[in-house]
């Protein structure tokens, strides 16, 4: 029997997944390359992660019963499971660094800078490793908390900055191009890939199959909505063109947010919010990445590989993020060639096989259902 | 057994989670609460940090428990760099210096000549500043005003700070903070323009009443920059025209002469503001039609007036339109003749409506800018006598 969580918390989940990413690092990201367009940007990948994760269920739901893992098991056999698996590995490994440049960067630059780099890698371990060893409902349920988090966090840097922001900045619209805007929009998809990559293997986990199209769908969508604000913010209150100066431009416009004269300095209470996001990204990461490991070693459990997966997870971190040059220019360039060829390929692969080899899904379904 | 190894090793690496690494406790901190910045000898820059005593510093009760007198303590270091200046600060500090609540960097005006880019660099790349920090500039010695007593606060930081936090109704400077700063200056359609403080002797000693001789830090006008360097300064009434370019507009009081006797005053309150920029392209050619629309309140009247009377409102309206007007002119004009600077933000307004022309204009914007067709039409509307209906005069 399969650990079931809701569609909801399978919402919260990829809406988590995201968050922490995609508002701070990936925006400055973006306003490097398209500037005030950043926000459109964001508008688009979210578009294109709505179509992927469609794209990823419809693969699922061919044989429902079964994760992405276990379906290539059955359209090309053990070997082919293996490789997927692998590849699997590789792009939550890649992804690591991402997550753990997003924890370290708003943690250590900003709050702590003379603790050392290794302390923030062995909270993430720690903790990480902690909430996967419980499994996916409890990351579920955290993730319920999350969502609730990043609206206060939304509604926080609202009112704390919406007095400073210039609704000019926005414009021009399309300044640099459309298919620039569109093209740019890569940063944020290797966000969304997370979740869709992540939904391949945790799909057959959520409850109502019949949803998992609309909770797919929804969870991005919501995601896209609490994500978009911030270049939004960002553009109309720091301008685009200070935002691309920062490694994490959103820490820099929490910590300039106030409340009318008497609440202000209240950054700390808003990464509280974020780090529960920060949180499951790394958790959601390492249980990715190990259910990648046992299947690749045909374990029945991932439980026994959790402590060394995440140790190569952390090692790859550290080695990242020590480097501020090394981290960005992988998550501008390595990343993204790894995370759209492996998250937009695989899926399709997949379904291109399946679409050839119909009939085993046939008689597998007509086994299960008999 | 093996579960104690776990428990163990969690236990042993928890330490490492304490909250101790990096900590900075209250007491060991100098917090800084204002920042000079100057020429220093050999072409070193000399930094002064405003540093409130915690003994001495009070709050709204208590009596002081230090008993050295002084609110505030400075100190002053010199360095080939900010940052090697502020290091020296570390000699004779007993505490470390701690950035995070500093309200205002205050900057000499001859230093600014040079350029202000290791300003902008340090004070936006340090992780403890925040970016509503306000940022001025002086023709004092940064130092002097930096630790003169000011105002009603105890800490002159925070005298300053409420001074500009609180300064809209005079027009006499803008109010620039580091995020203003550092974005005009990153601009491509922009150049910075920075509030302007200076110390006058205004404020009157109890010890000797009816002499005006205490130094008090004073509202005075704007430094106009191209890129990092000071190429001018814009006299308090000069701002007023500037404002409505940079700012959101707020309530500002000027006077217009009496229509019956123009040797009495009328004060009105521009209570809401309404200010446009529209950019045009003619000819290859940037235009911009700038239109402000004003509603204003009678907020005194040294001579009869009242709403009832419309053509006495229509001719106070009629001046108080000459005068914005003139204002408004005479910034485009010092703008377009004397500084070649964009501190209008002329270039962001004609981008934001024709992006694929700025591209073709933004490498020379600035000369661009001096063949620019600027149409300025002024609309001021007094609507409002606030509580009197009649005219204040005796039966």
């Amino acid at each position: 029997m399969r650990v079931q969580i809701s569609n909801g918390m399978f919402m919260a989940i990829i809406i988590n997944m995201v968050y922490a990413k995609a508002i701070g690092i990936t925006q400055g990201s973006l306003a490097r390359e398209v500037g005030n367009d950043m926000w459109i940007s964001t508008i688009f990948s979210t578009l294109q992660g709505i179509m992927m994760i469609v794209f990823v269920t419809y693969v699922i739901k061919r044989t429902p019963k079964m994760d992405i893992f276990e379906q290539s098991e059955l359209l090309l056999g053990k070997i082919f499971s293996k490789i997927i698996a692998l590849f699997f590995f590789i792009f939550f490994l890649f992804a690591f660094g991402g997550v753990s440049a997003t924890f370290v960067y708003h943690l250590k630059d900003f709050f702590l800078p003379d603790a050392p780099l290794v302390l923030f890698i062995i909270a993430a371990f720690i903790m990480g490793v902690y909430g996967i060893f419980f499994g996916l409902e409890v990351i579920g349920r955290m993730a319920l908390i999350g969502v609730f988090s990043i609206i206060a966090l939304n509604v926080l840097i609202i009112l704390g900055s919406l007095s400073e922001f210039r609704v000019e900045e926005l414009e021009p619209i399309f300044e640099s191009g459309f298919l620039s805007t569109l093209w740019a929009s890569r940063h944020n998809d290797t966000d969304w890939l997370m979740a869709t990559m992540m939904a391949a293997i945790i799909l057959p986990h959520v409850g109502k199959q019949e949803s998992w199209g609309k909770s797919g769908i929804v969870g991005i969508g919501l995601g896209g909505l609490f994500v978009v604000l911030w270049p939004i913010l960002q553009t109309g209150v720091l301008t685009s063109e200070v935002t691309a100066q920062y490694f994490v431009a959103c820490m820099q416009m929490a910590r300039s947010a106030h409340i009318g004269l008497f609440l202000h300095r209240y950054e700390l209470i808003m990464v509280a919010f974020f780090a529960i996001s920060a949180l499951i990204q790394i958790m959601m990461t390492f249980l990715c990445a190990s259910i990648a490991v046992q299947r690749l070693f045909g374990l029945k459990d991932y439980r026994p590989v959790i402590v060394p997966v995440a140790l190569i997870l952390c090692g790859g971190g550290y080695c990242l993020v020590f480097d501020h040059q090394i981290a960005m220019d992988f998550l501008e360039k390595t990343w993204i060639y790894v995370a759209l060829s492996i998250g937009f390929g695989v899926p399709l692969l997949l379904w291109l096989i399946g679409f050839l080899l119909k009939k085993k899904f046939k008689n597998t379904n007509m086994e299960a259902s008999s | 057994m093996k579960h104690k190894g776990i428990v163990f090793l969690l236990f042993t690496l928890s330490l490492l989670l304490t909250g101790c690494a990096g900590k900075r406790e209250l007491n060991e901190l100098a917090i800084v609460m204002a920042v000079g910045i100057d020429k220093g000898e050999e072409g070193n820059v000399r930094v002064t940090a405003q540093i409130p005593r915690p003994s001495d510093a009070r709050g709204q009760t208590g009596a002081p428990s230090g008993q050295t007198g002084d609110a505030i303590w400075s100190v002053s270091a010199e360095g080939k760099t900010l940052f090697e200046a502020i290091r020296n600060l570390g000699r004779f500090s007993p505490r470390r210096i701690f950035w995070a609540h500093n309200f205002i960097i205050v900057i000499n005006e001859e230093f600014a000549k040079t350029g202000i880019q290791d300003v902008i660099d340090f004070f936006t790349r340090n992780p403890e500043l925040r970016m509503n920090t306000w940022v001025a500039v002086t023709p004092d010695k940064a130092v002097e005003v930096v630790t003169t007593i000011t105002g009603l606060e105890v800490i002159p930081g925070e005298a300053v700070d409420k001074l500009l936090r609180y300064s809209a109704i005079t027009s006499q400077a803008p109010r620039t903070t580091m995020r203003n700063l550092y974005s005009s200056y990153l601009s491509e359609g922009s150049d910075p323009v920075l509030t302007r403080v200076r110390l006058v002797e205004k404020g009157v000693s109890n010890e000797d009443p009816g002499k005006m001789n205490v130094k008090q830090v004073e509202l005075a006008g704007a430094g106009v920059f191209k890129k990092d360097k000071l190429i001018g300064i814009l006299e308090g009434d000069e701002v007023r025209g500037l404002i409505p370019f940079i700012e959101r507009l707020e309530s500002v009081i000027l006077s217009v002469s009496c229509p019956n006797d123009k040797s009495e005053n009328v004060s009105l309150e521009l209570r809401h503001q309404n200010f446009k920029i529209i950019p045009g392209y003619e000819d290859g050619k940037p235009t911009f039609h700038v239109k402000l629309v004003t509603y204003s309140s009678i907020a005194e009247a040294d001579c009869p007036i009242s709403l009832k009377d419309k053509k006495q409102v229509d001719e106070m309206e009629k001046e108080l339109e000459e005068l914005l007007y003139n204002d408004i002119k005479k910034i485009v004009d010092k703008v377009k003749k004397d500084y070649h600077a964009d501190i209008l933000r002329l270039g962001e307004e004609f981008n934001n409506k024709y992006p694929s022309e700025w591209k073709q204009l933004k490498a020379d914007w600035k000369e661009r800018l001096q063949d620019a067709k600027i149409d300025i039409v002024v609309d001021a509307k007094i609507k409002n006598s606030v509580l009197l209906y009649n005219p204040t005069k005796s039966n």
